[in-house]
């Protein structure tokens, strides 16, 4: 084949792109934790296996990632079961609100959370009301991780439901039949065949949320809870010129979650051949739910929606109520707060601050994402396979590790320029949230060019269109709506995005919201109820934005979720 | 054996997919240690009849007995009646030996029976030695083997299989023909299968039926229904038919068997109404009359009883034993199929006389 010097160049500016804002801030990590003045030393990465304080961090965030993970499994498996074999009136419905427990970062939920089960909390006055208890309870106090584990497991059992859905419907409805009919009993039939075909897909999801349970900052902190990997490595930001132990904790959780990655890519490649084995047969039909049946779905769907959304519901009545202090409901009611959350001057710099952020990433995504996709799969330039890898990589790479190497390499390298994050970190902000939404974006542009018959594009060239405008004329208003969607994603992700605004935006006018949000929590004068309408608007936002990009992308939705 | 109790009798059985009906009240009986075939086109609801057998599908209504006892309620698992997928679902997790002992498994059959039934079957279908493997590194024959297997490691009293050699090269199908025939001859189990292939059904089948559009159209032996079959679908389905439209002649014994006047195209024909399935015929009435190509021969002396008439040779295509000629005569376009050895004179634009005997001019109902 014979490629033009557009697209080396397109080839180049990419490669460039990702090394400088993904790959060198990694190396930079890594070369921090395990050089020092003196040469090299293992010295601060034995600190995490030998110093009792990080020993115990590094423990409690593998026992939190472990629960959240468990639990996940518990929530996601029936759901996915129910989803991918049976049909009842609704279902699109559902299937689409399941997806809004992901739309709130965790941390704001947070919030409402504490409302409702705090001393002074409505579950507490609750029970003092029925009589149930003699004083306030503090339902969180007693076990502050169980709050962890829980908001965590509401927030990210819809990954691990996207991949078991993907999972199951892969799964050719005959290796089924074939089982009931050599006499296995529809139970049987799940555990011998249904489940070790789906294994791989069901290990993927399991690792993806253990990552993003592992290297998630913003719940913890909420919660008080120090003693956390992702915790201390925040805390650690302002001693990074002196103190190498940061390094090394963010080294160590770039390692977990990148083997992580690698072992979920492995599994599915694995159940990618097996799936391929044969021809698929004729289309599974769902079975419908009997009456019966379809009450005990709506039952389980509805109970893990409410469970899911109460948070989130307590956040908009701590966004409407007057005053909710040892109350089951607020006294009073006021749209005040959602005023003050779009006049007050840190809110409103926060707002435009992450509209403009999220829309340069958004147009970076587009650009990157659609270049990558186009290389890979339209021009399959040698190595485009190792493009691709490097297109995922920011799956596996926390926003933590990021962040953290950002500051290290351009605080340094650039001191006092746009590059400089502690000078204006806007650049590397919008950088940053483009960088960890790539992966979506390519995947997007990936599913629609694949969906293209190619022969479109080459009868284009055939008829006399340039390379570039085939892609502007053919290519592009066909998978427009793709574009569309995985833009909308980034857009609404970059929106909301938590640890790389907590850590990179360092003065109140570079705060995106949900730093703003995070500073108004512990603000005097109804912060937390500022803070609540603010994360009330962004909430609106990015429940749009999903059900948009989901009504778009159809079922390819659950794609841009999984893990290979 | 005699035929008391049928080894599968399937009563009007109905079945719709929405506003699709897959099948319209079909009823037929196997008998035991028959290998029956369920044949039709793609669409005519053989697959469906095979997986409500299965207990794959509920019927809409009917009932289906299996040796005389109702299953129609009975869950897939129950059934006992093993299938061979056309796709073969074999599992992709487990390996040949666990496939094929799967059905055991589920019986609670004993370890080392298990064993033991396994390594017999897999010599008995020609693959021992490849228990390990895993399905994706067979090649297409042997996964069609496993999976027989898999179905007769259960020494079932029926055997199900759907199109089992719609994935095989034209080599390995007749292979695989031959060897489901001897493990039928070697099993004696009741064996319906499905297919689309008129090949398979005719070399196979003890009996069979051919199915159209939801309904069944014929039932007989392939002998039966090849020489007198009871309608145009039937005759154009199986092999190749010559069908023309004639009218019945004078003096006809209305609707009896035996030789008929006919007023065809081609002159004054006698011709053959087949008992049991013939139109029952009045003067003047329009009926169809089909004529195997095999049996259209070339005319040197002229002898009582063939219908004789004179055609021009429009195209030859040689088969390698036979040749099949293309033939043109008042209009009409006749298919011929000739020895190659007795083609040698033929020749393109030659005419010359045609005939066929009247007991092969057989007389079907016009619709």
């Amino acid at each position: 084949m014979k490629f033009r010097y557009g697209t080396w160049l397109l080839v180049g500016l990419i490669v460039v792109a990702l090394g400088a804002f993904l790959l060198w801030p990694m190396a930079h990590v890594f070369t921090r934790a395990c050089w020092d003045q003196a040469g090299f030393t293992t010295l601060y990465l034995r600190g995490l296996f030998t110093n009792p304080v990080q020993v115990e961090a590094v423990l409690t965030s593998f026992l939190i990632a472990a629960c959240v993970t468990v639990s996940c499994v518990g929530v996601a498996l029936p759901l996915a079961w129910v989803f991918a074999r049976r049909s009842f009136p609704g279902k699109a419905v559902w299937s689409g609100l399941l997806l809004l427990p992901m739309i709130l970062p965790p941390f704001v939920s947070a919030v409402g959370m504490k409302m409702i089960f705090a001393r002074a909390g409505a579950l507490s006055t609750l029970c003092m009301n029925l009589g149930l208890a003699d004083g306030p309870v503090d339902w969180l106090g007693a076990f502050p991780l169980l709050g962890v584990v829980l908001l965590e497991t509401l927030h990210l059992f819809p990954i691990l439901y996207l991949n078991l859905v993907a999972a199951l419907a892969n799964i050719d409805p005959s290796l089924e039949e074939a089982a009931l009919n050599l006499g296995a009993s529809p139970g049987r039939v799940f555990r011998r065949v249904t489940l070790p075909l789906a294994r791989p897909g069901l290990f993927a999801g399991m690792v993806l949320v253990f990552i993003w349970s592992f290297t998630e900052l913003g719940t913890p902190l909420v919660f008080g809870i120090r003693n956390v990997l992702p915790v201390m490595i925040y805390n650690s930001v302002a001693e990074i010129g002196t103190n190498p132990g940061g390094y090394a904790q963010v080294a160590f959780v770039l390692v977990v979650s990148v083997v992580g990655f690698w072992i979920s890519k492995q599994l599915l490649s694995r159940s990618r051949s097996v799936a391929t084995l044969g021809r698929l047969s004729s289309g599974r039909r769902e079975v419908p739910l009997t009456r019966g049946g379809t009450v005990l779905a709506y039952v389980l769907i509805g109970g893990v929606l409410l469970l899911a959304l109460l948070p989130h519901l307590s956040v908009l009545l701590l966004s409407i109520g007057r005053r909710w202090f040892l109350t089951v409901l607020p006294d009073g009611y006021t749209l005040e707060f959602f005023g003050r959350a779009l006049n007050s001057d840190l809110t409103r710099t926060a707002l435009l601050n992450s509209l403009a952020l999220s829309l340069c990433a958004t147009v970076l995504d587009v650009l990157l994402g659609f270049g990558i996709a186009w290389l890979c799969v339209r021009r399959r330039v040698a190595g485009s396979d190792w493009l691709d890898a490097l297109a995922m990589l920011p799956l596996a790479v926390p926003g933590l590790v990021i962040a953290f190497g950002y500051i290290g390499c351009f605080s340094g390298t650039f001191p006092n320029t746009l590059l400089d994050p502690r000078f204006n970190p806007m650049i590397l902000l919008a950088v940053s949230y483009a960088i960890r939404r790539l992966p979506y974006m390519v995947r997007a542009a990936h599913a629609g060019l694949e969906q293209v018959s190619s022969t479109y594009e080459e009868a284009a060239a055939n008829l006399g269109a340039s390379p570039f405008r085939v892609v502007w004329r053919v290519t592009l208003p066909l998978i427009g709506a793709n574009l569309l969607a995985g833009g909308i994603l980034c857009f609404s992700f970059s929106m909301l995005e938590v640890s790389d605004s907590l850590i990179l935006a360092q003065t109140e006018q570079f705060y995106p919201i949900t730093k703003a949000i995070y500073v108004l929590i512990d603000g005097l004068e109804n912060g937390l109820n500022v803070a609540s309408a603010l994360g009330v608007w962004a909430m609106a936002l990015l429940g749009a934005g999903i059900l948009l990009a989901a009504s778009l992308m159809g079922k390819r939705m659950g794609q841009m979720f999984r893990a290979g | 054996m005699s035929c008391s109790v049928p080894a599968i009798e399937v009563r009007g059985v109905t079945k719709r997919f929405g506003k699709v009906t897959a099948l319209d009240g079909v009823s037929f009986a196997v008998q035991p240690g028959e290998l029956f075939f369920l044949l039709g086109p793609s669409g005519c609801g053989k697959t469906t009849l095979l997986r409500i057998l299965a207990g794959l599908e509920t019927p809409d209504a009917g009932t289906i007995l299996f040796n005389g006892k109702d299953i129609a309620t009975l869950p897939p698992h129950e059934r006992g009646a093993p299938m061979v997928f056309q796709n073969y679902a074999l599992w992709p997790h487990l390996n040949v030996r666990d496939n094929v002992a799967f059905g055991l498994v589920e019986r609670k059959v004993a370890r080392g029976e298990i064993a033991q039934r396994v390594a017999d079957v897999l010599r008995r279908v020609g693959l021992e030695g490849l228990a390990e493997r895993m399905p994706n590194q067979l090649s297409g024959g042997q996964q069609q083997r496993v999976v027989l297997a898999r179905a007769l490691v259960l020494n079932p009293a029926i055997v199900l299989l759907d199109e089992p050699l719609s994935n095989l090269d034209a080599k390995l199908r007749v292979e695989m023909r031959e060897e489901i025939e001897s493990l039928h001859q070697a099993t004696g189990l009741t064996f319906v299968y499905v297919t689309h292939d008129q090949a398979d059904a005719l070399s196979l089948a003890d009996r069979m039926v051919v199915m159209a559009a939801g309904r069944i159209s014929a039932l007989g032996t392939p002998l039966d229904l090849y020489y007198r079959p009871p309608n145009r679908f039937c005759a154009d389905f199986l092999g190749e038919a010559n069908l023309i439209e004639v009218t019945a002649g004078n003096g006809m014994p209305a609707g009896t068997g035996g030789g008929v006047t006919l007023r065809t195209p081609l002159g004054l024909w006698q011709g053959t109404v087949v008992a049991e399935n013939g139109p029952p015929l009045t003067e003047g009435q329009g009926v169809l009359c089909l004529i195997r190509p095999e049996n259209l021969q070339p005319v040197r002396d002229h002898r009582e009883g063939l219908n004789v008439f004179e055609a021009e040779v429009r195209g030859l295509r040689m088969n390698g034993p036979t040749v099949t000629v293309t033939l043109s005569a008042a209009g009409l376009t006749l298919r011929a199929t000739v020895l190659t050895q007795d083609s040698l004179e033929l020749r393109k634009g030659s005419r010359m006389t045609w005939g066929v005997q009247a007991k092969n001019t057989i007389l079907i109902a016009a619709t």
